[in-house]
């Protein structure tokens, strides 16, 4: 008897598959506008005040208090340094420049604060990043109105 | 009434929907960024979940297989192979921000960085399927997963706007950010309607042994279960919105999340985050793990269950085991848990239709549900779950570079 | 009885009511007076794999020869021993004896075993 192996067998159904998007892809985004970005520098500004607030209410733990401020700083760096490359129209780049530079120490000092428990100096920093933040306002306004 | 205690696997399942990593951060993003009117794509992915779970924890009472079995049942293993190949992995991704989640809940209590918890987190979790039964981890994420409750307070006491809330429930176009709404919409809509939900939830049907009788309580489980996780998402938002939007603070990083509840709830919002992340992503994880064993196992016929003991079904506990310690590799070279969720939630609104269009084929199937086949509303709704599975499945990569 | 529907890719039931694997593949057998009819039922990895691609069954046939039970032949249950053919598929024969679970013994005790908590196989 001749054995013939039969092992390719077909399934029923052929399932026509619409892969409509291909699986290998990019998570890079396309570069921010200038308005975007001071977006972005008004939200971690926001951010670093919003993780003081709570700390002085005894509501964080001093590290992650710390590491937010931290983070806040650095991303603002960032943010400040592609900023101030595209030279954004309707402003005074070198204003904008010092403002910013200013609240990235008051909150480097806010972080140094949280290690040394300095309540009474971590809000007067506080107070005046808030007094910058207006200032930023300001500025994001002023682009965004000549976009 | 034993019946009714089975609420916990609707609770776990939902927990792994709408309150892990994922689904918490595109909430807060969305409530900071749009304010309430986002609050429409947790309603329609809520209402497709509860279809979706309802038909997954039907077909295993019905005919004691779960979704995988009869997918390669009834399609064949080599159409069996290029699903398993996309859901398997997605959700390794899913669980690769999971464990990385909580790393990140850990890391904003301890201040010691994410990656360092990895391996103590994976091992954790490993531990809890070696040694634990399916009752165990069911009963044990849901009653942990509880603590998310405290969103729905800090919402409340923070005496949201309900009527403007309630206009958010329906979709409308946003001024501005077009891109950016959409690719939210996109990534809460992937968060929620995750196949692995699906299979982890007729799998714990066989594991927790419905039969027929089980019907009714399904649906009842379903649809508070997935109503439960809904509300609480709807709660992130909320939030959300009056904490961050206010301010202007976009969420980019976990660490701003963080702060979501520190004004409603003064003295223990922070740990109340903390907390409920950790518990919601241990639940996630654990939940994503069973899947994908599950997933091996019942494909390919390997003995299968939490409750056995792990040399009495070998394969399916080398599996998971595998695959857990592979999850902590990327998360010990510090990738960000939350650009991982961002990938994976784009890459299940993609391949969504490769999950659900077999599901309507086998959810009319006689052989397997006989006189419980899907009638004319759970077809015409999954219907439209596949045409919005196909949209996102267009539109999701292409937002995901303009928005995201 | 159609084959594709009612054999392939179903779940395979011993004696003892243990899930053994799935079928794979089928082996027909064609006689020079005989009608054709399925002598056989296949499992495991290789011929799985070759429904996909044979470079794939190629694959996992190396791949099994380097590491696992190293079977020297596919295991293959003689169609006389199927029982009933339903939702899934009833054989008179008991797994463990057909060798349908070598994998499955060979991970618990080169691997599960050796963990603390694995458990013992042998323990009934």
């Amino acid at each position: 008897m001749r054995l013939k192996r039969f092992l390719v067998v077909e399934t029923r159904m052929r399932a026509k598959l619409f892969f409509a998007v291909p699986l290998v892809f990019s998570t890079v985004c396309k570069p921010p506008t200038p308005a975007e970005q001071m977006d972005s520098v008004i939200s971690w500004l926001a951010t670093a005040g919003m993780a003081g607030d709570a700390w002085l209410r005894h509501t964080t733990p001093d590290k992650y208090t710390r590491q937010t401020l931290e983070l806040s700083h650095d991303t603002l760096l960032q943010i400040s340094d592609d900023l101030l490359k595209s030279r954004p129209p309707g402003t005074d780049t070198a204003s904008l420049d010092s403002v910013l530079t200013r609240s990235r120490g008051r909150i480097a000092q806010m972080a140094r604060l949280v290690e040394a428990k300095n309540s009474p100096a971590f809000l007067s920093q506080l107070d005046s990043l808030r007094v910058d933040e207006k200032l930023v306002k300001q500025f994001s306004d002023s682009i965004k109105s000549k976009q | 009434m034993k019946k009714i205690l089975q609420i916990t696997l609707g609770i776990i399942t939902s927990v792994g929907g709408f309150l892990e990593i994922g689904s918490v951060t595109t909430a807060a993003q969305a409530g900071a960024s749009f304010g309430y009117q986002l609050l429409w794509a947790i309603l329609l992915g809520t209402i497709c979940l509860i279809f979706l779970v309802e038909m997954s924890g039907r077909l295993a009472a019905v005919s004691k297989h779960t979704i995988v079995d009869a997918t390669r049942e009834r399609f064949g293993f080599p159409f069996y192979a290029i699903v398993m190949l996309g859901m398997v992995l997605v959700a390794f991704m899913v669980l690769v921000a999971e464990l990385g989640g909580i790393g990140l809940s850990l890391q904003i209590l301890s201040g010691l960085g994410f990656p360092w918890w990895a391996i103590p987190v994976s091992f954790v979790v490993w531990l809890l399927m070696w040694k634990g039964t399916f009752g165990l981890i069911e009963n044990g994420a849901s009653l942990l997963g509880l603590v998310t409750i405290s969103f729905v307070v800090a919402a409340v006491k923070m005496h949201p706007d309900w009527g403007s809330a309630g206009h958010g429930l329906l979709p409308t176009m946003p001024g501005d950010q077009k891109a950016k709404y959409g690719f939210i919409a996109v990534s809460i809509l992937g968060a929620s309607i995750s196949p692995y939900l699906m299979y982890f939830y007729s799998s714990g049907a066989i594991e927790d042994k419905w039969d027929e009788s089980y019907i009714p309580m399904n649906r009842i489980i379903a649809g508070f279960g997935m109503t439960f996780g809904g509300l609480l998402s709807m709660a992130v938002l909320v939030a959300a919105a009056l904490a961050f939007q206010p301010r202007g603070i976009d969420i980019d990083k976990f660490e701003q999340a963080a702060l979501l509840m520190t004004s409603a709830l003064p003295k223990w919002g922070f740990y109340f985050f903390a907390f409920s992340m950790l518990f919601a992503c241990l639940g996630a994880a654990l939940e994503v793990s069973l899947a994908i064993a599950y997933f091996f196992a019942q494909g390919f016929g390997w003995n299968w269950s939490e409750d056995l003991e792990p040399s009495k079904d070998a394969r399916f506990s080398f599996a998971y085991t595998i695959i857990i310690f592979l999850a902590a590799i990327p998360l010990l070279f510090g990738v960000d848990p939350i650009k991982v969720t961002l990938m994976s939630m784009a890459l299940t609104a993609a391949t969504l239709p490769l999950a659900i269009v077999p599901f309507l084929f086998l959810m009319n199937d006689p052989i397997y549900l006989g006189e419980h086949r899907n009638g004319w509303v759970s077809n015409s709704v999954v219907a439209i779950i596949i045409l919005i599975s196909f949209v996102l499945s267009v539109i999701s990569i292409p937002l995901q570079i303009i928005g995201g | 009885m159609k084959l594709v529907r009612d054999v392939l890719d179903k779940k395979l039931i011993d004696r003892e009511h243990c899930d053994m694997s799935r079928v794979s593949g089928l082996v027909m057998r064609v006689g020079e007076r005989s009608q054709p009819h399925i002598s056989h039922i296949l499992i495991g990895g290789p011929t799985l794999w070759t429904r996909v691609h044979p470079a794939l069954g190629r694959l996992s046939t190396r791949l099994a020869q380097l590491w696992g039970p190293k079977r020297k032949d596919l295991v293959r249950i003689p169609w006389s021993r199927v029982m009933t053919v339903g939702k899934d598929i009833k054989l008179d024969v008991k797994a463990r004896d057909i060798g349908a679970l070598d994998w499955e013994i060979w991970i618990a005790q080169h691997i599960i075993e050796r963990i603390p908590g694995g458990g013992n196989k042998e323990e009934e």
